[in-house]
């Protein structure tokens, strides 16, 4: 009975359904089940002819998987719209964690060091923890984010190239960012804080920002890796 | 042992089926909301068994019509056991009204085709 539920999740998963709406049919379907093989031993069957009687009542395999793949509805966005969940968003989000830590960035540099004309000095006290945030949110983020990616795609039991996609996108995104503080000109100028995307003209920012991008995929890979590995194991067992 | 009891499986031709499901899951849970098997037990009972599908096929169908809106479902435990109940909605009714008028429509062309009372008429 386990390994029909395991085969048809499996099948429902890759086919596109929805993780909720399959662990939601699954749970149903063993409750009917057991509701089944109740009624047939209480009809005076043994336990094991219960059990196949209420196997077939329940439905063949391929009946019990077309008729959840076949409502579109049921189908995960991952699967509709690959690339908003696995580039498209990714991106977005990441941008957002950009913008909360340059956000951080500008009301430390404003409240917690008022005479600097950098944020980036060194800080003392309570300094040390707040920017510690910030940064730990720039880059943190890339590696949180491609982690998610990789649990989607597991969890989907996703084909690699589209996690692929946005794990590499990630990656350039994050090992390209460079953000610039300064003053404006003036006398006591107005503090900005801006941020760009490029590897820069020289070698040297070339190779830094590919050296960052690598660390960063190194690091969110191999959750993904770990968890395909996991599935196929527990499927070829 | 599995596959060889399913291909076993005895089941209503799929091309007669369309809204069938449907229709009889809303006019069942009009009358009081039931649990899965429950639903199956009771289209088997109204049909006297003349409409089979695999049982487990009900729910895809319920969770479509939740969905839709047309059913809302909760969860109840009764004798220590956890179960999902579904009722019908406003937007069920409605559908429910719409599937019982099309179909009562379509039985009767059916009935009259084959009885063929238009054709004896058209002949006297």
């Amino acid at each position: 009975m386990e390994k029909l539920f395991n085969e048809l999740r499996e099948r429902l998963l890759r086919a596109g359904v929805a993780p909720r709406h399959v662990r939601r049919y699954l749970a149903e379907l063993a409750d009917h089940l057991d509701d089944l093989r109740a009624e047939e031993e209480r009809a005076g069957r043994s336990r094991g002819v219960a059990e196949s009687a209420a196997l077939i009542r329940l439905g063949g395999m391929d009946d019990l998987s077309k008729a959840m793949i076949g409502q579109r509805q049921f189908q995960s966005w991952c699967v509709r719209a690959p690339w908003a969940v696995f580039g498209l968003a990714p991106l977005l989000l990441l941008a957002g964690a950009y913008f909360v830590a340059c956000l951080i960035l500008w009301f430390g540099w404003k409240f917690l060091l008022p005479g600097t004309d950098t944020p980036f000095v060194r800080v003392n006290g309570f300094a040390i923890f707040y920017f510690g945030v910030g940064r730990w949110l720039y880059f943190g983020a890339p590696i949180l984010i491609g982690w998610g990616i990789g649990l989607i795609a597991a969890r989907q039991r996703f084909k690699a190239f589209w996690p692929t996609v946005g794990l590499v996108l990630i990656a350039l995104m994050g090992g390209t960012a460079q953000v610039h503080a300064g003053r404006t000109a003036v006398p006591g100028g107005v503090r900005y804080i801006s941020m760009g995307f490029n590897f820069g003209s020289s070698a040297q920012g070339i190779s830094n920002g590919l050296l960052h991008a690598l660390v960063i995929l190194s690091l969110a890979v191999p959750p993904y890796l770990i968890w395909r590995s996991q599935k196929a194991h527990s499927l070829s067992a | 042992m599995y596959h060889e009891f399913s291909m076993a499986a005895r089941q209503t031709n799929p091309n007669f089926m369309n809204g069938v499901p449907e229709l009889l899951i809303l006019r069942l849970l009009k009358q009081k909301e039931m649990y899965g098997y429950e639903i199956v037990q009771a289209i088997r009972s109204r049909t006297g068994a003349v409409i089979e599908v695999g049982e487990g096929v009900v729910y895809p169908v319920l969770h479509g019509l939740e969905r839709d809106g047309a059913l809302t479902s909760r969860r109840r435990t009764v004798n220590g056991r956890s179960r999902i109940y579904y009722s019908v909605t406003p937007v069920g009714s409605h559908r429910l009204a719409d599937l019982s008028e099309a179909w009562t429509h379509l039985a009767n062309a059916i009935k009259k085709t084959l009885t063929g009372r238009q054709h004896g008429k058209a002949i006297q």
